[in-house]
Order: C-alpha cells, then sequence, then structure tokens
C-alpha cells in the first residue's frame, strides 16, 4: 500500500494535466476564498485599524531588525499553536495542522512529480501519514475537545456551521485513505473510480467552502500572532505589565 | 458596560463560558469563538477578562458616562501571584496598578471535588462539609446549651 502511488490509477484513465489541473483550481479556490473571507468579515480593515492604533501608540521606534524578530517570533509561536492555552487543543491543532500540510505536498508531488504507479521515496506513506495525522487530531478535537460539546453542553454528534471544516477535512482524509486502501486490496477498476469520485467531491468542497468554513483562520492566526509580537515589541501593547509596582503612574 | 470578545484573539477555549457567574458568555456556532449573549445582564465583574488566557476580552463602556477613547485593561499572572490593570484615559494619560492576588501557592487550595463526598448522616450536623478539618481547626467555637448552664 505504501508503495503504490493512489493517484497513477486514475491517470491511466484520466489524463495527468486534468488530475493536475484539479490540483491548481483547488489552489485559485483557496486563494479567492480567504480573500472573500477577508472581505466578507472586515478582517482586512480591522487588521489595518489596529496596526494604526499600534503605530500611534507606539513606545519605542521599530527599526528592521525589531521587526523582523518580532514577525520570527510570531510566526514561530503560530507555528507551534503557541496561542492554545490546553495542551490537548493545541495538539490536536497540531496533528491536523501538519496532517494537512504534509497531506497536500504529497498530494502535490505524487500529481506532478511522480505519477507513476511504483512512486520512489517516501511520498505515498507520508501522504498516508498525513490523513492519519489529520484523522486523529480532527477525531479527538470533535467528540472531545470542541468547546460547545465541552462548556455548552451540546452532544459529542452536534454539528453546525463551524464544524464544516473539520468534518470535510477529516472526510477528505478518511475517503482518501478509503480508497488508496481499497486499490491496495486490488479492487475493480470500477470500484476505484467510484471511491475516487466521492474522494475528489469531498476534497472539492472542502477547498470551494473556504468563504463559508473556517479554513481561512490557519491564515489569520499567523497574522494575528505577528501583529501581536509587533506590539509587544514596539510598546503599543495595550495590556499592563504584571511587575508589581507600589506607586500609581500618571 | 457589557463585555465583548476580540475575535482574532479568542482561540475557543470556553474558560470565559465556564466562569461567567450570570452565563451570559456563550460559543458563536459559526466561528466556535466566545460572545455575550445578554449584554444587559453583564455586571461587569470582569471575572472573564481576567481569565481569559488570551486576553481577548475586554469591557466596552456606555457612550454616555464612560468617555469615548478610555480604556481599562487588566492582566493576571498566576505564577506571580500579581494582578495588573492599567488604565488610559481619553487624554492618552495612563494608570498602572499592580495587587497581589493571594498570599497562599496557586494550586495549593484543595477543590471540594478532591474531598470524599459526605455521608448521609452528616445531614443532621449542623457543621458543613468537611468542617472543622477543613478549615484547619480542632473544633468550631459552640454556644453552651441551657442544660450546661451552672
Amino acid at each position: 500500500m505504501f508503495s503504490t502511488n493512489p493517484f497513477a490509477a486514475v491517470i491511466d484513465v484520466v489524463p495527468a494535466g486534468l488530475v493536475q489541473s484539479f490540483v491548481v483550481l483547488m489552489a485559485f479556490a483557496v486563494a479567492i476564498g480567504t480573500v472573500l473571507d477577508v472581505y466578507h468579515k472586515g478582517s482586512g480593515r480591522y487588521f489595518a485599524q489596529r496596526r494604526a492604533r499600534a503605530k500611534a501608540a507606539a513606545r519605542r521606534p521599530m527599526n528592521a531588525m525589531r521587526k523582523a524578530t518580532a514577525v520570527v517570533k510570531g510566526l514561530a509561536e503560530a507555528s507551534v499553536s503557541g496561542e492554545f492555552c490546553k495542551w490537548n487543543r493545541r495538539l490536536s491543532h497540531l496533528l491536523m495542522m501538519y496532517g494537512f500540510i504534509l497531506y497536500v505536498i504529497a498530494t502535490v508531488m505524487l500529481v506532478f512529480a511522480l505519477p507513476e504507479a511504483a512512486a520512489p521515496g517516501p511520498w505515498v506513506a507520508l501522504w498516508d501519514l498525513g490523513a492519519l495525522m489529520i484523522l486523529a487530531g480532527g477525531a479527538w478535537f470533535f467528540f472531545f475537545l470542541r468547546v460547545n460539546v465541552a462548556y455548552d453542553g451540546d452532544s459529542r454528534f452536534h454539528v453546525g456551521r463551524a464544524d464544516l471544516f473539520v468534518l470535510l477535512l477529516m472526510g477528505s482524509a478518511l475517503l482518501g485513505l478509503l480508497w488508496h486502501g481499497v486499490q491496495a486490496l486490488s479492487a475493480s477498476a470500477g470500484l476505484n473510480l467510484t471511491l475516487f469520485g466521492i474522494y475528489l467531491f469531498f476534497t472539492a468542497l472542502l477547498f470551494l467552502s473556504v468563504p463559508w468554513s473556517k479554513f481561512s483562520h490557519m491564515f489569520y492566526k499567523p497574522a494575528v500572532a505577528v501583529q501581536r509580537k509587533l506590539e509587544e515589541a514596539s510598546g503599543a501593547s495595550d495590556l499592563p505589565d504584571p511587575t508589581p509596582r507600589r506607586r500609581t503612574r500618571s | 458596560m457589557p463585555t465583548y470578545t476580540d475575535m482574532t484573539r479568542c482561540d475557543g477555549c470556553g474558560e470565559c463560558v465556564d466562569i461567567c457567574p450570570s452565563d451570559i458568555m456563550h460559543i458563536d456556532p459559526v466561528y466556535r469563538r466566545s460572545y455575550n449573549v445578554e449584554p444587559n445582564f453583564c455586571w461587569e465583574c470582569y471575572s472573564c477578562v481576567k481569565y481569559c488566557p488570551q486576553h481577548a476580552i475586554d469591557v466596552r463602556g456606555y457612550a454616555d458616562f464612560a468617555p469615548l477613547g478610555h480604556k481599562v485593561r487588566v492582566r493576571r499572572d498566576v505564577d506571580k501571584g500579581v494582578i495588573a490593570w492599567k488604565i488610559r484615559y481619553r487624554d492618552g494619560r495612563e494608570k498602572a496598578f499592580s495587587f497581589p492576588i493571594r498570599t497562599t501557592a496557586w494550586g495549593s487550595i484543595r477543590p471540594p471535588a478532591d474531598y470524599a463526598p459526605p455521608g448521609r448522616h452528616e445531614l443532621d450536623s449542623p457543621l458543613l462539609a468537611h468542617e472543622p478539618e477543613a478549615l484547619n481547626i480542632a473544633a468550631l467555637p459552640s454556644l453552651s446549651t441551657p442544660n450546661e448552664k451552672v
């Protein structure tokens, strides 16, 4: 199973260019969906206002070195989901985030660089590993860590619009694994293509639903972390310093 | 002066939902971030503001009596055992205060769930659960009964 490129069986039937075009289209869908999301939620305007306020409240001049350090710190925080205060939420998000990154990179490699059946290198195994990480982190989050389940008393199976992203992400990963597993069992070409069609449908929904789902929060979070670090570095943060003081300052 | 949540800072951990004494901090079903469902019922206890690990909750002053542009921010530092406040006036002046939160180490007080549940016979006792040992005293003071008077 780990040595056979799952996309090779499709590329035997469908031109490779068509499958590659689908991947490129999905990348465009994410970019356009994120722009629409930023527009309709007013996030772009909010970030611009906050930046202007922080600039006006800055206490220290920000040279290029300070800015670069703050940006690196913000990105480092986002890369380990450092904004989470609870380890279990953090770990489930890290599993989903790095699983998804692995899954996307491996897909691109398998579709563009290694479309032959016996794909060399670790990419097939990494594709499966990415999907498994998504499933593990996603199921953990969905059944045990969703805040409306943990605090608002909703059922573990309650589904709302906020769950669109995690459900589609898990759906894509699960169907991908199922499709790959069925291929490994030497199933008929008809069953293989049917499963591929279902997999493709859910994967397309995942990327086309960006304006309505929480997909774009994976881009907002690093932006917020960087902005917060820049505010801290320039002294513009409105939060007090918890160092004990005896006298008030005016 | 109801609370509001900065949705870009909130990570949806639900601590504010848990601590709000009015039960008015809820989770948005679309974005899964907290929000105040009933601003009129918020009595500005600041529990959620202090407890939020992301400092994502703030209190908005009503424009008719709170000067526009003011800010009251708070930060709780559990490790230092300190709570710090920063007051920013609309003319830009700032005042900062820091106070100790408690005299014992954080986590050193046992929560009620750590104690064994009281037995049924303790319903007849005038003492509250786990008194007097939980108060670290041998016995509670009591009034003498009429029969004991000399």
